[in-house]
């Protein structure tokens, strides 16, 4: 295949070569430079081997230039297929309408943009929270309309089969925080101090805060992607066209596990972790089991406790409520329920700690 | 070709003449939309031989398939268009990816093609996720046809489509062999599809061609699998149809 090529004698421009996508390189630019002769243009095709599209639509894009220029233009020589072709490009070619590639927002538009959105999303949040509220009430109205069943499933979805990394974690939560603490109450013997620092942090913060955080990201995020799949693949419309409230087949029984769900694993974290404390302290600072437990319950009141576990249904509330609204905003489709899936994750975990800093704050001023 | 130890495609033997439409048809599940895939050297075969333009590709590496990809356009069932550009930036890929034109040349060759596939000038700014499935469908068809291929592939190019939007396909297939002298390759279920494009039918039936012939052969034929294609309800409306 010889390359495209355009050469100018007097009024005739001679193209040659096989003028087709791949062997057109540099002739457009040269062709839009180009000193056209003066007057009438005679466009030699005899020389082109093959012509496509491209090909027929730089001839033709060079010829119409001229002809608005008010110059004779003709076309000689093309073979029969070109001519198709030059016919083709010519009927199907129409003015570009508008600019077409997506220009990046400027930043004043971007704020704006940014802000109604937002402003939309909150809106619609509180909606959701109104609608949640009122399918609640219902349902405690008509109690035989509460799914059991759904709710014994999410139980196990989010209770028991979190079991596993839970504990691991919140166990290799306590043995950091007994390692961390113990090197620095050993150089002051006062190793007993270790239960204090071990149990206070589990308890009132870390366990409660771990747990939702997994929670949020086990349990939320899924919450999320069914939801936003059954409403890419229109089952949630279908729940509403056989008569059922999404929200009461969907969200309910979701929250109400969770509700219960989170202050179980957090009891259960706050026994992982206080026990790898007990293996670290054994190990470092040679405080037995024994006298762990012993010393636990001076150092843990049950108020103490009690203000961790009541953290957890509030978490667990936020949680389900995030989870379950993301999912209702997705939109278009596969690629909607990832990028709601993320929002899903950021935002629950996010709140899950603005929430336990209010907590903290609240808790001072109570003096628990 | 096997998948899963499943045999899917077994004693293919198949050509494609240039310049002509062949269609590949069979019931769910009889390899067809593998068959393509083959072909289109989108996957690769567990044994055999497949000659894409007189080169075996069956154990081709990408460096030496690309030449031959650039020969071949495949529009997909679902549009496979990239969701994060509009349709005229979907159409320009394989402008800007294997040429070196400038860019506003490629924005006018891709406004070319969205003209060529008749879809609406207004529609080159939309995205895929505005498109309805028929639009979408062209929109494929367009970027399949950036690189002016020799061959085009088409995976179920109506099904999904209103009546109106798979006629309107059908003219478009037509009319792109006939200007611009296209080999076609489709896969299908549409019955009246089968009677308006295809020059060729191949039947599939247990992972092999039960029969390649026109579609009036096709039709007239005692073959059992045949038979079977063309004895439930929609077959016979076809044949009514066709008789009329």
């Amino acid at each position: 295949m010889d390359a495209a090529d355009i050469t100018l004698s007097g009024s005739t421009v001679r193209c040659t070569g096989t003028w087709t996508a791949q062997t057109l390189d540099g002739i457009d630019a040269r062709m839009r430079s180009m000193a056209w002769p003066t007057g009438a243009v005679r466009f030699d095709l005899s020389g082109v081997a093959a012509v496509d599209t491209v090909g027929a639509w730089l001839l033709y894009r060079a010829a119409r230039d001229l002809r608005d220029e008010g110059r004779d233009v003709s076309l000689d020589g093309a073979d029969e297929a070109s001519t198709r072709l030059l016919e083709l490009v010519e009927s199907k070619q129409i003015e570009c309408p508008q600019p077409l590639h997506s220009q990046p927002p400027g930043m004043l538009e971007e704020i704006g943009r940014e802000s109604v959105d937002q402003a939309r999303i909150y809106a619609s949040f509180f909606a959701f929270i109104g609608e949640v509220a009122s399918t609640g009430v219902t349902s405690l109205r008509h109690p035989r309309r509460i799914r059991w069943q759904q709710i014994a499933h999410e139980l196990q979805q989010a209770g028991v089969n979190a079991l596993p990394i839970v504990g691991l974690l919140a166990f290799l939560l306590g043995v950091v925080i007994a390692y961390q603490g113990g090197t620095v109450l050993r150089s002051y013997g006062a190793n007993i101090f270790i239960v204090d620092i071990v149990g206070l942090a589990m308890v009132r913060e870390l366990a409660p805060l771990i747990t939702a955080i997994i929670v949020a990201g086990r349990t939320g995020s899924a919450y999320t992607a069914q939801i936003g799949t059954m409403l890419v693949t229109e089952e949630v419309d279908a729940l509403r066209s056989i008569g059922i409230a999404p929200q009461e087949l969907l969200v309910l029984p979701k929250m109400i596990a969770l509700t219960i769900a989170l202050p179980l694993l957090t009891v259960y974290a706050d026994v992982m972790g206080l026990v790898g404390g007990i293996v670290m302290s054994q190990s470092l600072l040679g405080i037995g089991a024994t006298n762990f437990v012993d010393r636990l319950a001076d150092a843990v009141s049950v108020r103490s406790f009690l203000s961790g576990i009541a953290k957890a249904p509030v978490f667990a509330v936020f949680i389900a409520l995030v989870g379950c609204f993301q999912g209702f905003q997705t939109t278009g489709s596969a690629e909607g329920v990832g990028r709601q899936t993320t929002i899903s994750v950021v935002q629950s975990i996010f709140l899950v700690i603005v929430i336990d800093a209010a907590f903290s704050i609240a808790f001072n001023h109570l003096g628990i | 070709m096997q998948f899963d130890q499943k045999r899917v495609l077994d004693g293919i033997d198949l050509d494609v003449v240039r310049g002509r439409i062949l269609a590949i048809v069979g019931g769910s599940g009889s390899g067809k939309s593998t068959l393509l895939r083959l072909m289109a050297m989108l996957i690769q075969p567990t044994g055999g031989s497949i000659e894409v333009f007189g080169t075996d590709v069956a154990r081709i590496d990408d460096a030496a398939a690309l030449p031959l990809r650039k020969r071949i356009g495949v529009m997909f069932q679902n549009g496979g268009l990239f969701g994060d550009m509009n349709v005229l930036e979907n159409v320009g890929v394989p402008l800007r990816e294997h040429t070196r034109l400038d860019d506003e040349t490629i924005d006018e060759l891709a406004q070319l093609r969205i003209a060529l596939v008749g879809l609406d000038p207004d529609a080159a700014a939309k995205f895929p996720s505005q498109l309805s499935g028929g639009m979408r469908k062209r929109a494929s068809l367009a970027r399949a046809m950036a690189l002016d291929p020799e061959v085009l592939f088409l995976d179920e190019p109506t099904s999904g489509l209103d009546p109106i939007s798979s006629d309107a396909i059908d003219e478009l297939v037509l009319e792109l062999k006939r200007s611009l002298g296209l080999t076609i390759v489709t896969v299908t279920h549409d019955m009246d599809s089968l009677w308006r494009i295809a020059d060729r039918v191949a039947l599939l039936a247990n992972g092999r061609v039960a029969i390649e012939a026109t579609m009036q052969d096709l039709a007239a034929s005692t073959h059992p699998v045949a038979r079977e294609f063309f004895g439930g309800a929609r077959g016979r409306a076809s044949l009514h149809a066709e008789r009329r």
